[in-house]
């Protein structure tokens, strides 16, 4: 068989292929299964997109039109009471970081006992795990809620949420970190002879401080984010101006809120990032 | 007919490629030979533009290649297919989805999206890897294959484009002896079967002189030496590669071998190849 | 270090270097400490977390939660309804004697995610080819990509949820929105750091075969990333799934309204009726969706 030209493949050579060659055009019933996956994902979208009312979308240009405006055309820019934004940013970032620490000190302590290596009876480290699966499985806005109805309006109800879901996610991930430490360095540690606060003290805490920072920096940022919105429900921080300033049309100042923290989220992770080089090197977690 | 006209490619003010004038003839299977690093690859990859010459032309049959532009720069690549050292096939899809992918510049969005191809198209995909002896690991994931065998896949994908151009940028560096025999055997067979032009990157002399009617030698981006494997005297070659004169002459990977095979017994030695070891 | 003078006694030099080193360090170290209690401090003062607060805050967290638990009855807990139709106080009927008004809800609740986390990953797909720099068609595309994609990934789920209920009206449409932005801002930057990660080879070869820039992507980059952007979806769909059950708070549909009404009229155990679902609901998702991510990639592919 010497040169050959697509122009030239008839249908009898096609016949011929695929007989010596069946399988070259594709397996009958992977295509069966490949058709049937896609038609259930696009009959699935379609049917939402109908249960879901997508075709509000096209009847809300007026309204839209009117808020994208506002946002992007800043008036009356003197009135807009800065002090009030910058004490609830202020306010915002102080309970993210209250918070992440209280979760933090906690989470030293429970991570212990939800890790397979540190805590050997499995009742108390499946007890201690469904709590945390309880602490994540709420997100920190119902969590805000639920502190609010409990301690009342204001920036402690904020602190105790991000508090309850940081214990939660910082308690899973420490445990996962001390289930994955390296045993040959404990070993290499304990064939000196070393008792077992050096054991912990050169064994464990070289591997585990520098990745525990580094979930906690990462926390704080998160935490801040999460902290911005809890004012919607009335748990402190600059949400509750947010909230009170769209209720109110001026979408303007919202916008300028935002922008306000996405800056400071900004800055939050530079610095994270310059503690993070400091005491874990490059290479981060 | 493929001119070449001051063409120049400079990366940083440095010239890797330094004013190439040359005419390669339709049919003709050219060896550009030089050290790592003379400017033979920019050369290659700015014939189908992968990289874009600083100045210079590039005609072919009195097209200027050098000024194409969207869909006509497409059909130009779809016109010169290329083999690379490393095959640049996708590892992930099976064989023959890499064949045919050689004939994506003739679909539409819709179609080469969704991955449908005719079964014309599959049929002349089986036919081209049968060419080169590899239908039977069609299906096979690209990646599971060896090198050798990944690289005829990409010489059957250059295939079903029916290029009327095969460039093969040093197509054999990466493969054992015996692979490289295969592979430079099967584009020599191309070259005489469907007179194709094939132009083809070395770094060893003797495969060059073995295989190709006209050797280019290149050095710090200029043809120095424009002839054939008779004309290119030793001495001639020692200076082409320099310091690296040692290594290119001791890699006689073809220092044995049999003379030149027809495509069909590369395939038949592969299939019988592939018998065995069933 | 400084090079060794003859007649000094190595050692002494070592060890007089590695004082210096350390008293550096410490400085560094008491100067962050030093900071930090600073902040902390500060912290503890901005947000009102003063002691008498917390004496008298503490407590009535307790009581609150006693009073949400259920109080069984457990002669009662598996009493069918009365002859009024009522279930009796202390059963696990009149717990959740709204039970088939939340499974509903919840309902709800997991097919907006699974509708944004659909149309996000559609949409972060397109967009991590446009933000990968190694990809992109033109570095401004790049450039704009990644922009656009900070700014949906930057602003809340809730806060655009707020929007969108302005704009589209009260109900799960307003909530499907406001994830589906945001997680496409999420998966958008997953995605397209993948993409960075992708082998060139074959995209230069689909080039060289003459493909459009949308050929080279299907056929040169997705089959190398596709199992990655299906494993990152799935991890999406568990955080769509808890925003789902959120955005309802501000009116954006899904269980959330429930739960907000439930918790800011009523401290009895309708608070933890609807709680418990919720967390089993998101634990069982969280369950299925990691055995699934690690069918796809090996466990220690990921994270």
């Amino acid at each position: 068989m010497t040169a050959l030209s697509f122009a030239d493949i008839t249908d009898d050579d096609v016949r011929a292929v695929r007989q010596s060659h069946p399988q070259a055009f594709g397996d009958p019933v992977m295509r069966m299964v490949r058709i049937a996956s896609w038609t259930i994902v696009i009959g699935y979208l379609l049917y939402s997109f109908h249960l879901f009312e997508f075709a509000k979308i096209f009847d809300s240009s007026e309204r839209a039109w009117r808020l994208v405006s506002r946002i992007f055309y800043w008036q009356d820019m003197a009135s807009w009471h800065y002090d009030q934004i910058y004490v609830g940013i202020a306010q915002t970032v102080a309970m993210a970081f209250l918070g992440t620490f209280l979760g933090t000190i906690f989470a030293l302590g429970i991570g212990f006992l939800a890790a397979k290596n540190t805590m050997p009876f499995g009742v108390i480290r499946h007890a201690v795990r469904r709590l945390l699966d309880v602490f994540r499985g709420i997100d920190g806005v119902v969590w805000g809620l639920v502190f609010v109805r409990a301690v009342g309006l204001g920036p402690l109800a904020g602190v105790l949420a991000i508090w309850i879901s940081d214990v939660g996610n910082l308690s899973k991930l420490y445990s996962e970190a001390i289930e994955n430490i390296d045993r040959k360095q404990v070993e290499g540690v304990r064939a000196t002879g070393a008792d077992p606060a050096r054991i912990i003290r050169y064994g464990y805490l070289p591997q585990i401080f520098p990745v525990f920072l580094s979930l906690s920096l990462y926390s704080f940022e998160s935490s801040t984010r999460s902290a911005t919105i809890l004012g919607l429900v009335g748990a402190g921080g600059v949400g509750m101006i947010i909230i009170e300033r769209f209720r109110a049309g001026m979408f303007d100042q919202v916008a300028f809120v935002v922008l306000n923290i996405l800056i400071v989220i900004a800055v939050i992770d530079w610095g994270s990032g310059l503690i993070r080089k400091r005491f874990i090197g490059e290479r981060g977690h | 007919m493929l001119e070449f006209r001051k063409l120049t490619k400079e990366f940083n003010a440095k010239r890797a490629v330094s004013e190439v004038t040359l005419d390669i003839p339709p049919g003709q299977m050219v060896g550009i030979i030089g050290r790592s690093g003379a400017g033979k690859s920019t050369l290659l990859r700015m014939i189908n533009r992968l990289n874009d010459a600083t100045s210079g032309q590039l005609l072919h049959d009195g097209r200027d290649v050098t000024a194409l532009k969207g869909r006509e720069l497409r059909q130009w690549r779809n016109e010169c297919a290329m083999v690379f050292q490393q095959f640049n096939l996708v590892g992930r899809l099976n064989v023959l989805t890499n064949v045919m992918s050689g004939r994506l510049f003739h679909h539409g969005f819709g179609t080469s999206m969704l991955g449908l191809f005719s079964a014309h198209e599959r049929a002349f995909a089986v036919r081209a890897l049968d060419r080169l002896g590899m239908a039977h690991v069609a299906l096979q994931q690209t990646d599971t294959l060896s090198g050798g065998q990944q690289q005829r896949v990409a010489i059957a994908r250059a295939l079903v484009q029916e290029p009327k151009i095969l460039l093969a940028d040093e197509p054999i560096a990466s493969l054992d002896p015996l692979n490289a025999k295969i592979v430079m055997d099967a584009l020599r067979a191309i070259n005489v079967e469907d007179g194709l032009t094939v132009v083809c990157n070395l770094h060893t002399l003797d495969t060059a002189r073995h295989y190709c009617d006209r050797i280019i030698g290149m050095q710090d981006g200029r043809v120095v030496f424009d002839g054939t494997a008779a004309q290119l005297t030793d001495r001639m070659a020692r200076e082409i590669y320099g310091a690296e004169a040692a290594e290119a002459f001791n890699e006689a990977l073809t220092s044995t071998s049999l003379g030149r095979a027809s495509i069909r017994d590369v395939a038949d030695a592969t299939r019988a190849q592939a018998r065995a070891t069933v | 270090m400084p090079p060794i003078q003859p007649g000094q006694d190595p050692v002494a030099l070592f060890e007089a270097h590695r004082a210096e080193i350390r008293r550096q360090k410490l400085w560094i170290n008491l100067l962050l400490l030093g900071g930090f209690v600073a902040m902390l401090l500060w912290s503890i003062d901005v947000s009102r977390f003063w002691p008498d607060r917390l004496a008298a805050g503490v407590p009535r967290i307790f009581e609150y939660f006693g009073s949400v638990l259920p109080s069984f009855q457990w002669d009662l807990l598996f009493e069918t309804r009365n002859a009024e139709g009522r279930f009796p106080p202390g059963s696990i009927g009149f717990w959740y004697n709204d039970f088939w008004k939340y499974l509903a809800l919840i309902w709800e609740t997991i097919l907006m995610a699974i509708t944004a986390t659909l149309i996000a990953t559609a949409l972060s797909v397109v967009l991590s080819f446009l933000a990968a720099r190694n990809l992109t068609p033109a570095p401004w595309v790049s450039t704009a990509a990644r922009r656009f994609l900070e700014f949906c990934r930057g602003v809340p789920e809730i806060l655009f949820a707020l929007i969108f209920v302005f704009a589209v009206g009260i109900g799960p449409l307003a909530g499907i929105l406001a994830i589906t932005i945001h997680a496409t801002g999420a998966l958008g930057k997953l995605f397209a750091e993948v993409n960075e990660n992708a082998s060139m080879k074959p995209v230069d070869g689909l080039t060289a075969v003459g493909g459009t820039w949308a050929q080279r992507m299907r056929y040169g980059v997705l089959p190398q990333v596709l199992p990655n952007f299906t494993s990152y979806a799935l991890w999406r769909f568990e955080i769509n799934v808890r925003a789902s059950a959120v955005v309802g708070f501000v009116g954006a549909g899904g269980i959330g309204a429930e739960l907000n009404h439930v918790i800011s009229f009523y401290s009895d155990d309708r608070v933890t009726a609807v709680l418990l679902l919720v967390v089993l609901t998101v634990t069982a998702i969280d369950l299925m969706s990691e055995r699934a991510r690690h069918a796809l990639i090996g466990k220690e592919a990921l994270k």
